[in-house]
């Protein structure tokens, strides 16, 4: 039995998914102790309770404490079982996080699986559908992950009702290393605009080619009329040879565009100032895989505490060792 | 198994029916219910009118998008004038008989922040009677750096905190006013009056105060009417009287009032002491010194607030409270004729019997601390003990042969006596050694006292004819009788030299016979004590 305090580290909902996967991928025994302690509104969530149940329903767990507001929670996985997946996340909550939490375990099955996750697919409080499809699946890939993602239907806030499949073959990762950046391959800027004006979308690209001076063949202007709520989310990809990165930003009410494309302008130009390949969030992402592989390395820049309560529960779970090493501004994060 | 979370809530006619993109940006107060991460909801009971049956097909799909666990089940709710109190309530209260609740495995939340302030109203007035058996949920829209929130209206206010903490500080302030602010020890006494304060603040109905004389029934009446007017229960005044001053026609006549003329001497119309008390509280010390005749007029006055003054053609109209205060024991003299039963029924409803100062050792401190503040407060200086003259009294006070017999007025009456005659307002020990040589000699003398009854007088009535010699010398075995706890105690207490001579062990059956001789049995003069 494994024991975690989910009041360390961030102590939000980060620890709870991160400790189910890990449960399930291990096959080990968890209690989860005072659950977003400290938080305003402290216990599990729904979204909490939506990747619990779906740990749960891939592993066969048995489940003590899996309500509303609950501070404890005890989970007893018999498997990982592979299959046909149906998960639906309330709230316009992230259906990109419930992915997380049950992709590693699912790369780990005997058999096939296919997952249909609805909810939101872009929500401001997670990685949105496309960085997961253009940055984090292809590290994965890159590792010998046979996993591929389409998007059915967007989903934002605060409809939600998007629409995902996942499709997850059983994978023998390999240890990679992402250490340098190499030469600049490709820029992409996409604005995503759902039931709202053309011009929302098409000023944050303007802005985007003033202030990162990206050619015109670069920029994307995508107008959405599948999800069932407005939506606006502008991503730039920059690609070169040592992989994907991504930066987001959310349009808002009484936000102009011009500054939310500023948001994710500013991480890029941060980025772009270094030269670690790995971006903040594909930082977070990889510490399962890596440690799944047993081995590699990457370069980030600086870490969020995010990521280290990341490395600290996988510690928790799995024999890999996990090295950080500090490189000026940037890290060096290794693995076995 | 985990309760079902049920939501009741009326679809809002103007802000929960947007149409098109924009309603998502809008604040539905029922459709945000469902968005909340801390709130999960399995069936949402919709009460809507019927013309809102085209916009439920969105709401529900847009619901279910942000709720996809959550099942539907409409009633149509339709108000010819939802501003009507009647037609509201009517038709929510037959919604609470019909529906099927299952409170044992779901909890229900009635929606109240939709529908006009009439349909709020009576969805609070049905939960707090519970009819509708749930809490009452309230939302309030997004403000400029929150999103939308819900909060439970629990209407149980002992629950919060803050209220029940009040409540609690405003009662102790009401007890303590009861008490004068003396912060007495006496448990069975405090209990007492916290309960007094209870019924005082609750209740008009007749307070009825047993107790011996001195033991404060008066002073309590009084701050019972006083704290009755803070809180603004009473606008007329405090009447009080003394029944055992009222004799024969004066009786009837200060009591009711007469008209000019009722009889000889009757020159000017008399308006009564009832009809001064209306709208106030009328104190009737030593009810049982009252006449027949004025007990049945009491008995008609308390019950249809109406009666007739002597002399007069027509009934006149008092509202009052009353609170009597009695020595005696009237289920007794009510069963020997000497006071109306029905009259005994209607006052003998909230009774309290206020034991005597030598009942209440610990609070002697309490209250000698009171009686020199208030000599100080009434004679404008300040007088205080020395210490030691202080514990001497106290020492004196507090030892079982101190009687105190005429109670709080001995008490009063002492320290009065010892601070008027304290030389630089400072008590010593010559003043206290003299006070309590007066106390003892008044305690052991047949002296009474002023307004003292004796112990005869209270077992065989006053009026009972009997030879000064055997009076003094029944009123010792009396007292020594009060004293014990069983007839072969006091057989004891009372025959004890004769025991140690003689070593007979009758002395219970001599007490026995001895109390024979004036008609008198143990269990009377144990159940005079012990109370009604």
């Amino acid at each position: 039995m494994i024991e975690i305090d989910g009041s360390l580290g961030e102590g939000g909902g980060q620890i709870v998914r991160t400790s189910l996967g890990l449960a399930t991928l291990t096959g080990q025994d968890l209690t989860l102790t005072k659950i977003r302690a400290g938080r305003q509104k402290s216990g599990l969530l729904r979204q909490h309770l939506t990747a619990l149940e779906a740990a749960a329903a891939i592993s066969a767990a048995e489940v003590d404490g899996a309500s509303l507001r609950s501070d404890h929670v005890v989970f007893r996985p018999k498997g990982i079982f592979s299959g046909k997946y149906h998960f639906s996340v309330g709230t316009a909550g992230s259906a990109m996080l419930v992915l997380q939490t049950i992709l590693p375990p699912l790369m780990a099955a005997d058999g096939p699986s296919e997952v249909f996750l609805e909810g939101g697919t872009h929500n401001p409080a997670a990685p949105p559908f496309d960085f997961i499809e253009r940055v984090f699946v292809p590290a994965l890939i890159r590792m010998g992950g046979r996993v591929k993602v389409t998007l059915e239907r967007h989903g934002f806030f605060p409809a939600g009702g998007g629409r995902l499949r996942v499709q997850v073959e059983p994978s023998q990762l390999k240890p990679i290393e992402i250490m340098t950046r190499g030469r600049l391959q490709r820029r992409r800027a996409r604005a995503l605009c759902a039931h709202l004006p053309e011009h929302v979308g098409q000023r944050e690209l303007k802005r985007v080619a003033q202030r990162l001076h990206w050619p015109g063949e670069s920029l994307e202007l995508e107008m959405i009329s599948d999800a069932f709520c407005p939506g606006n989310v502008l991503i730039l990809e920059i690609e070169s040879e040592g992989g994907v990165a991504g930066f987001t930003a959310f349009g808002r009410r009484g936000i102009p565009a011009e500054r939310v494309a500023d948001e994710a302008i500013d991480a890029a130009r941060v980025y772009l100032s270094e030269d670690a390949p790995v971006d903040a969030h594909l930082a977070d992402q990889l510490i399962i895989p890596m440690a799944m592989a047993g081995g590699g390395r990457f370069r980030a820049g600086p870490l969020t505490q995010h990521t280290l309560t990341q490395i600290e529960t996988v510690r928790r779970f799995m024999r890999c060792p996990i090295k950080v090493e500090r490189d000026g501004r940037c890290a060096e994060v290794v693995f076995g | 198994m985990r309760k079902k979370q049920v939501l009741i809530g009326l679809i809002g006619t103007k802000l929960d029916t947007p149409s098109g993109m924009r309603r998502w940006e809008e604040w539905r107060p029922s459709i945000s219910l469902f968005g909340f991460e801390d709130l999960l909801i399995d069936r949402f009971v919709i009460l809507h009118q019927a013309r809102l049956e085209a916009a439920l097909e969105r709401i529900e799909a847009d619901i279910h998008h942000i709720s996809p666990h959550t099942t539907f089940e409409r009633h149509c709710f339709d108000f010819n004038d939802p501003w009507d109190l009647e037609e509201v309530y009517d038709k929510l209260l037959s919604f609470a008989d019909h529906y099927p609740f299952d409170p044992e495995n779901e909890d229900y939340l009635f929606h109240i922040t939709t529908g006009t302030h009439v349909f709020q109203i009576c969805m609070f007035l049905l939960c707090e009677a519970q009819y509708l058996p749930g809490r009452l949920i309230q939302t309030s829209p997004p403000l400029k750096r929150r999103g939308p929130t819900w909060r439970i209206i629990d209407l149980d206010l002992s629950r919060y905190d803050a209220i029940a903490q009040r409540f609690a500080r405003e009662q102790a302030a009401r007890v303590a006013f009861l008490k004068a602010g003396i912060e007495t020890r006496n448990a069975p006494f405090n209990q007492m009056m916290a309960e007094i304060e209870q019924v005082a603040v609750a209740s008009t109905a007749p307070l009825l105060l047993l107790g011996p004389t001195g033991a404060g029934k008066t002073r309590l009446a009084r701050r019972i009417y006083e704290l009755k007017r803070l809180k603004k229960q009473v606008a007329g005044p405090l009447v009080e009287v003394n029944c055992a001053t009222l004799r024969g026609d004066a009786a009837m006549s200060a009591l009711f009032g007469h008209a000019r003329g009722a009889f000889t001497g009757a020159i000017r119309e008399r308006a009564g002491l009832l009809r001064q008390a209306n709208g106030g509280l009328l104190f009737l010390d030593e009810i049982g010194e009252l006449g027949l005749d004025e007990q049945a007029m009491l008995l008609r006055a308390l019950e249809e607030k109406r009666f007739m003054p002597m002399g007069a053609d027509e009934e006149v109209h008092s509202d009052f409270q009353l609170i009597a205060g009695t020595n005696r024991q009237l289920w007794r003299e009510a069963h020997e004729g000497r006071f109306r039963e029905d009259l005994l029924a209607r006052i003998d409803l909230w009774t309290w019997r206020l034991p005597g100062l030598k009942d209440r050792r610990e609070d002697l401190e309490p209250n000698l601390e009171y009686e020199l503040r208030e000599f100080s407060r009434k004679e404008s200086r300040r007088v205080t003990f020395n210490r030691e003259a202080r514990q001497r009294f106290m020492r004196f006070a507090q030892a079982p042969s101190a009687t105190w017999r005429g109670n709080f007025r001995d008490l009063n009456a002492a320290i009065t006596r010892m601070a008027t005659l304290a030389p630089g307002g400072r008590i010593n020990m010559e003043g206290v050694e003299a006070e309590i040589q007066r106390l003892e000699r008044s305690w052991q003398g047949g002296d009474s006292g002023p307004g003292e009854v004796g112990l005869v007088a209270r077992v065989l009535g006053a009026s009972v004819a009997l030879d000064e010699f055997d009076r003094v010398q029944l009123e010792g075995v009396l007292a020594v009788c009060q004293r014990s706890r069983t007839i072969s105690e006091a057989g004891r207490a009372l025959f004890s030299v004769s025991r140690e001579q003689k070593t007979t062990n009758n002395d219970a059956d001599r007490l026995r016979k001895y109390l024979a001789r004036f008609n008198l049995h143990w269990k009377d003069i144990k159940t005079d004590e012990e109370g009604a």
